[in-house]
């Protein structure tokens, strides 16, 4: 493996890891307006 | 449709595991690695990564807020939220064919679907019959005859002898499965199964990575294979394939396929949201997760496995074969270098694999069950029962057409790869231009809780629908000719497209009767009124 394989490969990984740890983050720290009851509404 | 009953998403995380669930399938793991290693490596990911900020995640965002703002009106089907956005039929009719896309598509896929299943329990049950200390060579022809023989490959209506009862039963079992969920609904059923199905998707891509990353050096005479250099093979970039437009184009083309933006099914997942939910944030979210799973976990497993068993000529063959070729007929092979583990690994990787293609083929039939309640003021249990009995149809079809693949391939180019750029192109048109930017931003802004860079505003009206149709030109031009030659070339492919047809003429029909009922009722489906 080369050194353009290693940081191409950390830098992608850190990326992807990185954007879906954040906005997992904000979506689970920003709360819900209601909670909708499963199935079908009104 | 205000009086209609409707259905809604239960929790917010709800709908973006449905839709990361839609977009992440069988692709993220054999497709990408296969692309990414025949395209430069590394580089691969230069365009990869700049068609995702380009027309990935732009139009994934007008996709989620379109389909928001139908729901605001109380349209869920894409011909109807098509037509407000065009302001008129022509839109309407376009949008047909985001709903021919994903119903024309789960006809073959739930068979694809069937081989996860079936290679799941059969790695329960003792493996597929890949010799453990046999050569190579030999290793290889029982994989690749265990492959045949289950998808029917050799020759038309081969499932359905005697012999390949367990390929029917797999189906039978799946397709159950399927409609099982899709009849409970989009929360109880949909929802609720992505919501667990992810997360065990995850925790089995994690072990399964494990397990790879720490296979080290297997075979001390041959100490190339590594896991290092398995890791060289995907990642080490020749930069030189940049000057070549084809490693943009399938760089391009696999963002485009993997997020599945232009499918039908965003603009109907999200048109169950209410009319305050987030857009923006969770658009993201959904293709972040599909990101990690991709680049993730299909560019850290799929090939260094095969590296390290198979070797650089080896691996290099079975990425030429093609991404199904690489994950039913090689890696049953590198299985079978893992000892004891042999079994355990391939049922992980068959089970990952099998919710990585249910989770995709739940939200096929929802845009098609939406549009037939929609236009013809069908109940869910009565347009559900018509879209299944449309499905067991299309699936007996892709049973009996086995011969080579050739039906489910043509489907699969003609619905699921050519017609995807065109309902893209048109909705990101329709976005930007039609609808308007401005209105489209403050469409994604409402009740977002996250802003988004004012650059995009820029990417969304000029950049993608241009990079789009660059794209679309350069694929039709590499593969129109021999595609149009292939699709009469069998039995299996006319077919195919027969079915195409037909489908996209039962849908037209369903919209004209649909768009006749609304107006009759003084909907406001040209949207002269604008929903705030």
């Amino acid at each position: 493996m080369t050194v353009g394989g290693w940081v191409t490969m950390l830098v992608s990984l850190v990326f992807v890891w990185g954007l879906t740890g954040w906005c997992f983050w904000r979506v689970l720290k920003s709360p819900e307006d209601e909670k909708v009851p499963g199935g079908f509404g009104p | 449709m205000a009086s209609e009953q409707k259905e809604q998403w239960g929790t917010r995380l709800g709908v973006i595991l449905a839709v990361a669930g839609s977009a992440v399938g069988l692709g993220n793991f054999l497709r990408f690695p296969g692309q990414a290693a025949a395209n430069g490596g590394g580089a691969f990911l230069i365009p990869y990564f700049a068609a995702l900020l380009l027309l990935g995640i732009p139009i994934g965002w007008a996709e989620w807020a379109m389909g928001r703002y139908g729901g605001k009106k109380g349209f869920h089907s894409a011909p109807a939220i098509m037509g407000l956005f065009a302001r008129g039929s022509l839109g309407r009719y376009l949008g047909v064919v985001g709903v021919l896309i994903p119903l024309a598509v789960s006809f073959y896929y739930i068979f694809l679907e069937t081989w996860t299943f079936g290679y799941f329990l059969k790695y329960l049950t003792g493996g597929v019959g890949v010799p453990q200390n046999a050569p190579v060579a030999e290793q290889t022809a029982a994989a690749a005859s265990f492959y045949n023989s289950f998808t029917g490959a050799s020759q038309d209506g081969v499932l359905f002898t005697g012999d390949s009862k367990f390929t029917i039963i797999s189906w039978i079992i799946v397709f159950a499965i399927n409609l099982n969920f899709v009849f409970r609904g989009l929360s109880k059923g949909i929802e609720k199964f992505c919501s667990y199905a992810m997360p065990a998707m995850a925790v089995c891509a994690l072990i399964v990575l494990i397990r790879v990353l720490t296979l080290g050096t297997p075979d001390p005479s041959n100490p190339e294979q590594s896991v290092i250099n398995g890791l060289g093979y995907m990642w080490n970039p020749d930069y030189s394939r940049l000057g070549n437009a084809q490693t943009w184009l399938a760089a391009a083309g696999q963002i485009f396929f993997s997020l599945s933006v232009g499918f039908g099914v965003i603009i109907n997942y999200s048109s169950y949201m209410k009319p305050t939910d987030d857009v923006a944030l969770s658009g993201l979210t959904a293709n972040a997760t599909n990101e990690l799973f991709e680049v993730g976990f299909g560019g850290m497993i799929t090939l260094t496995a095969a590296f390290v068993f198979l070797g650089l000529s080896g691996t290099t063959a079975a990425v030429a074969n093609g991404s199904f070729s690489l994950g039913f007929a090689t890696l049953p092979v590198v299985f079978a270098h893992m000892g004891a583990f042999e079994n355990i690994i391939g049922a992980l990787w068959f089970f990952m694999l099998f919710l990585a293609a249910i989770t995709s083929s739940l939200s096929m039939y929802q845009p098609a069950v939406a549009t037939l309640k929609e236009c013809l003021g069908w109940s869910h249990k009565k347009a559900t029962s018509a879209i299944a009995g449309l499905g067991t149809i299309g699936a007996i079809l892709t049973l009996w057409y086995t011969q080579g693949g050739a039906f489910w391939n043509t489907v699969d180019f003609w619905a699921g790869t050519l017609l995807i750029y065109v309902v893209a192109a048109v909705q990101i048109i329709y976005f930007g231009w039609v609808f308007g930017i401005e209105r489209g931003w403050k469409e994604i802004h409402s009740g977002a809780a996250i802003r988004v860079p004012p650059v995009f505003k820029i990417i969304m009206k000029y950049v993608a629908p241009a990079y789009l149709i660059i794209i679309f030109i350069a694929f039709c031009f590499q593969n129109l000719g021999p595609s149009l030659t292939a699709a009469w070339a069998s039995t299996g492919s006319r077919v195919g497209i027969l079915v195409i047809l037909a489908t996209a003429a039962f849908l037209l029909v369903v919209v004209r009767i649909g768009e006749k009922r609304w107006r009759a009722q003084g909907l406001d489906i040209d949207d002269n009124n604008p929903a705030s």
